[in-house]
């Protein structure tokens, strides 16, 4: 008969156990154990990964948890089983009660809450261990006390056991031999059944230190026997024939000549417990919302809801008859893909969620694989049409696949959590009192686990390493893990200085590199929920936390392993800043646009993004997708789709760019190797970008379906897959009547391109909000770029945008302290954009909201005493010319002397409307000082605001760059290809993306106020110019241009300055020339 | 016992597992009439670093305290076994 643990704590008893669950259960395989029990501390969040291990070895799990529970006896601690019969959803629901109905952080039980909540402990096992109230008893020898204990609980719980547990630790208290042996005649003498187990925290006896430091990183306090639990390293995963010995022990010390009465009785427990993957925790099941919740009565109804609605989208998205019969057909197909998965459900809950968010007019998106599926486009889900760009549904969602598919939606960023609270109304519960309420969605939790640094901070403050030096080494450590610390130390030439031989120091590390991938804290995923059937509470307990929406304990893996459907809802700051762009529009301009339906072929479009002038506009504004859009020169949404799918690391690892290019531009002839790959290559002039490509190529080529086709296009992602493939492909295509040349140059094509490629259906997603961003810009620039101030989508800093509207014939009218708003306004017909008060630095939100309240001002002082604003906001208003409207008489350093009389003046507390009666205020009068010249001005408005709004900083360095003989940017079109120039600027950006060397390129773009110019700097000449680049922002570039397409040039940097020290060392010599 | 002494236990035989029946001390050799009991410690290994170990090596050590006689004469010793090494010391007498 073999030994089963019934009790084991995984590292998921966070900063307790040592092992993760996976290989508690190869260790338990190993030793031919049938089954295995989880029970960590204080909850399941192990539980999940913990029954797909047990599935992975083939043997059965058993899940309970161990929980602080207050009789009034002591700290105590007791071991909760779920029974086989319906326990794990009572775990489950229990675990939520005690966390949604207590105050504490970390609730205990009580045997209040243990009779309110008797429907749930009545489905579980209590295991009274030597830390329980009754074990705690029976350590002080209170035999009677230990069993009137034992009496109070005993009816709330399906069955009871006394835990019988020795480390063998000296002494008679618990988990000493005597102890056991008492907790065994306990149990005997009241008739009780006694299990062992080995309170299992560690896999090994060689864990023990880092349970200590474990025990003193969750404690926060030094190594110190107090501090530490374990007096010996026996609380380890025992083998059977190690476990069956200790039982010997134990039933000779309690007066029994063998231990057979007690292992049967443990294993008689165990199998009551026993957990089945799939019918208990739900491993591979799926579990969507239920007809009704989605408007249906049944599951038969759901299905034609779907289609109803569906096919109500064609005529809202198609008008041409062909393509009307062409989506028929195409919807057909996936109705039936999606009957056959019984997916319904979640593709109406989807888009009762995406309809929920723009009936609250907030902007939706789909993004990723979704866009491949034409019902998606029909229920407005996603805005891409799928057809015409070749998008297939069978990259998203296919019969060969029971996985539910990925859909994430991305929401204007500002208001996220308002489709949070949406969602949470319509599929949330918050009756925790209720006994079996129902609850269909929840966050989700995200794990966080011990890397380097924090590895090397807890190892260190239990170890007692100075502070100083936890610290250097601690922040010195890139984010790796913590298991490659000490080859990471060796990369580390900063740290020469640190002994790491130290012998406090190496333990550190040693010990440090052990604490790797433990899990240390339960954090709440930034944008994923589920969403479930009414049954979401008896598959996940539930934690509140900070951000008031309840969170599942299980993490993004754990909730799709249990088939919830797990939506992600992204906040995308494009997508505020285009709806903010569509208001102003409707607000200033008078003109109502639905963005969403405009045609993808606007001319004024394309030209921008060709221009290179695309500041601002979603995806294609960084200095390097200006080169690849001045080169490629987008013309289509397919051209602006391959753009995406192109600038990623893969293709430009993979070269994929230049041979697209030459034959883009007609250098090179395509390369199409078969005619009947011609209509799915002819778009990426024969280069595979996509994975739809590859995925019907594969289909033409071997008349697979392209469901199959996209199995073995995912398979192609390893050797021992793309092996199988190739196995397969071979004969496949030879038998389609292809000759074998053509096969094997197509093999190889696919071959080497499958971990290159990219989801179209991703890219197209994406390049929708490009499109939209960049029509906006093309048509209503001042009402695009308002948002794009306002919202801050991009890379570049608010002074950029300024300049670009400038640049547009846009004016940027000044902050006013009467027509500024909170957020950027267009003004004047789409001429102008007002500065917002929220760019005043420091300014809070009240102190604006209070601004606006209070209007108009008549003067400053009336400002002063009305407005509720702080002095330095003040100042910086005064500094910046937001007065300068109200007092045309007198200049900016006259209104701050006001502003500092007033301060001074008695009455400056008196509030509102009585201080126009009682106060007089002193009088603003010319004090005859000069006002700010232009250079202090725009110091000033730099400082207050981060925006140089009367002159470019670049404008006082203009005599210099003229006898320089620099060229302003807009002028560098006009430099013949292969010149030397100079350019200055202030740097926006500096980027090292991938390149295909793999060599560190510097990109660095610099602002001149005429416009961007873009530099590139090799690693030749980084050595000598790398340490100015980084640490000044205002340079002065030498380069060599390089024409990079019809409107784009850009320049290999050979020598870069300090622009204010080549000015400085240029004006001594002028000076000394001078004389 | 003024300074702590290693007494090594020669020759310890034992039973099917670990535990002792005789052994041979000071050139005698003793028999184990009675276990009295046993117990197993670690720990304090925080305390060995500056000894120069710089891997968190953390010996596991069982002790038995037994009674055993010499001919006849029934003395209580602590026999203590390095779980590492599987040497035996006697601890205390």
């Amino acid at each position: 008969m073999s030994f089963i643990h019934l009790n084991v704590a995984s590292a998921y008893s966070l900063k307790y156990g040592t092992t993760q669950p996976h290989d508690l259960v190869a260790r338990a395989a190993e030793f031919e154990m049938p089954a295995l029990a989880l029970t960590d501390r204080d909850g399941l969040a192990g539980a999940v990964r913990f029954a797909q291990s047990c599935v992975d070895y083939g043997i059965a799990p058993i899940i309970g948890v161990n929980l602080g529970i207050d009789l009034g006896v002591a700290k105590n601690r007791i071991t909760l089983l779920a029974h086989s019969d319906g326990g794990w959803p009572a775990l489950c629901r229990l675990l939520t009660s005690l966390a949604m109905v207590s105050d504490n952080r970390s609730p205990v039980l009580t045997l209040e809450f243990l009779q309110r909540f008797s429907h749930y402990s009545s489905n579980l096992y209590a295991l009274h261990g030597p830390e329980s109230p009754v074990g705690t008893l029976l350590t002080d020898n209170r035999i009677d006390a230990a069993f009137s204990t034992f009496n109070v609980t005993r009816d709330l719980f399906a069955g009871n056991a006394i835990e019988c547990v020795s480390h063998v630790v000296a002494g008679k208290g618990p988990r000493s031999m005597a102890h056991a042996a008492k907790s065994l005649i306990f149990a005997r003498d009241h008739d009780i059944d006694a299990v062992i187990t080995n309170a299992v925290r560690m896999r090994d006896r060689s864990d023990g230190p880092v349970a200590d430091v474990l025990d003193c990183a969750r404690q926060l306090v030094p190594l110190h026997p107090r501090h530490v639990e374990r007096r010996n390293a026996e609380g380890f995963l025992k083998s059977g024939d190690e476990m069956i010995l200790l039982a010997g022990e134990i039933a000779r010390a309690a007066g029994e000549r063998t231990p057979r009465q007690l292992l049967a009785t443990t294993r008689a427990w165990a199998e009551r417990a026993l957990l089945s993957p799939a019918r208990d925790i739900g491993l591979g099941g799926a579990h969507l919302p239920e007809p009704h919740v989605v408007g249906a009565q049944s599951a038969h109804e759901m299905r034609m809801v779907l289609r109803t609605r569906s096919e109500a989208g064609i005529n809202w998205r198609y008008s041409d008859s062909g393509a009307i019969k062409k989506a028929r057909a195409r919807l057909d197909d996936e109705l039936s893909t999606v009957a056959t998965l019984g997916f319904e459900s979640y593709f109406l809950t989807v888009a009762d969620i995406c309809d929920m968010a723009r009936g609250a007019g907030i902007r939706v998106a789909a993004r990723g694989s979704g866009a491949g599926s034409l019902i998606c486009h029909l229920l407005g889900i996603s805005g891409v049409e799928p057809m015409a760009h070749g998008l297939l549904m069978e990259r998203f969602c296919s019969p060969l696949r029971r996985a539910l598919p990925d859909i994430d939606i991305d929401v204007e960023s500002h208001r996220r959590l308002e489709i949070y609270d949406m969602v949470f109304k319509r599929y949330g519960d918050i009756n925790w009192d209720t006994p079996n309420n129902q609850s269909r969605c929840a966050t989700v939790a995200m794990i966080d686990t011990y890397r380097a640094r924090h590895a090397i901070r807890d190892a260190g403050a239990a170890l007692g390493l100075p502070a100083m030096e936890i610290d250097i080494l601690a922040k010195s450590m890139p984010h790796v893990r913590a298991r490659n610390i000490s080859s990471a130390l060796e990369n580390l030439p900063e740290l020469k200085s640190l002994n790491v031989k130290a012998p406090l120091t190496a333990m550190t590390i040693a010990l440090a590199e052990r604490l790797d991938g433990l899990p240390r804290h339960l954090a709440m995923h930034p944008c994923a929920i589920v969403l479930s059937d009414g049954g979401l509470l008896d598959r996940t307990p539930l934690v509140a936390n900070a951000s008031g929406y309840p969170m599942s304990i299980f993490d993004k893996d754990d909730v799709e392993a249990i088939g919830l459907l797990k939506l992600d809802v992204l906040g995308v700051r494009m997508q505020s800043a285009i709806s903010y762009a569509l208001t102003e529009i409707e607000r200033a301009q008078n003109m109502k646009i639905d963005i969403d339906s405009v045609p993808l072929d606007d001319t004024r479009t394309y030209e921008l993004i060709q221009s290179t002038r695309t500041l601002g506009i979603f995806q294609v504004e960084s200095p390097g997708q200006r080169e690849l859009v001045g080169k490629l020169e987008p013309k289509t949404f397919t051209d602006l789709i391959i753009d995406i799918s192109l600038f990623r690391p893969g293709p430009v690892k993979g070269d994929m760019i230049t041979p697209f290019l030459k034959a883009r531009h007609g250098w090179s002839k395509a390369q199409i190797i078969h005619p009947d790959l011609y209509e799915i290559l002819r778009d990426t002039e024969g280069v595979v970008v996509f994975h739809e490509q590859v995925i019907q190529i594969i289909a033409t080529m071997t008349g697979a379906s392209l469901a199959s086709a996209d199995e073995k296009r995912r398979a192609l992602g390893d050797k021992s897959g793309a092996q199988e493939v190739c196995d397969w492909f071979f004969p496949a295509a030879t038998s389609r009547g292809y000759e074998l040349p053509i096969i094997n140059e197509i093999w190889e094509l696919l071959r080497a391109f499958a971990s290159f490629g990219f989801c179209k259906a991703h890219a197209a997603a994406f390049a929708m909000p490009t499109y939209q961003s960049a029509w906006l810009k093309a048509h209503y620039p001042a009402a695009f770029l308002a948002g794009v101030l306002t919202y801050e989508p991009g890379m570049y800093p608010k002074r950029l945008i300024v300049d670009e509207a400038r640049q547009m014939s846009i004016a940027i009218a000044p902050l006013d302290v009467n027509e500024s708003d909170s957020l950027y306004r267009v003004e004047e017909n789409g001429k102008a954009i007002r500065i917002a008060l929220s760019t005043i630095s420091k300014i809070s939100d009240g102190e604006i909201a209070s601004i606006i309240a209070g209007r108009p001002y008549t003067d400053l002082s009336d400002f002063i005493h009305r407005s509720g604003s702080s002095t330095p906001v003040t100042e910086s208003m005064i500094l910046t010319g937001a007065f300068d409207r109200l007092h045309i008489d007198v200049n900016r350093r006259d209104l701050l002397l006001h502003l500092s009389d007033v301060e001074r003046s008695p009455n400056k507390t008196i509030s509102g409307a009585q201080m126009n009666l009682a106060f007089t205020p002193p009088a603003l009068i010319s004090s005859g000082l000069p006002d700010m010249n232009s250079a202090e001005s725009v110091r000033h408005e730099v400082d207050r605001l981060g925006i140089d709004m009367s002159h470019h900083l670049i404008e006082f360095y203009s005599d210099f760059l003229n006898a320089i003989g620099a060229v302003r940017s807009s002028q560098l079109l006009e430099a013949r290809s292969r010149s030397s120039v100079l350019v200055a600027g202030i740097k926006v950006a500096m980027q090292t993306p991938p390149v295909r060397s793999g060599k560190r390129v510097i990109f660095l773009t610099l602002d001149d106020g005429y416009g961007c110019s873009d530099s590139a700097f090799f690693s030749d000449v980084q050595t000598d110019y790398a340490s100015v680049l980084y640490s000044s922002s205002l340079l002065l570039v030498r380069g060599i241009t390089r024409r990079t397409g019809a409107r784009g040039i850009s320049i290999n940097g050979t020598g870069a300055w300090d622009l204010r020290a080549a000015y400085e060392t240029w004006r001594t010599k002028e000076s000394t020339l001078a004389i | 016992m003024s300074a702590p002494q290693i007494n090594s236990a020669h020759d310890v035989t034992i039973d099917g597992a670990t535990t002792p029946i005789e052994f041979t001390f000071r050139g005698k050799r003793f028999r184990i009439h009675a276990v009295l009991s046993r117990w197993c410690e670690a720990g304090g290994w925080w305390n060995r670093i500056s000894d120069g170990k710089y891997r968190p090596d953390d010996a596991a050590r069982a002790v038995w305290r037994v009674e055993a006689a010499p001919i006849g004469t029934l003395t209580t010793f602590e026999l203590e076994r390095d779980e590492l090494s599987g040497q035996w010391i006697i601890r205390s007498i």
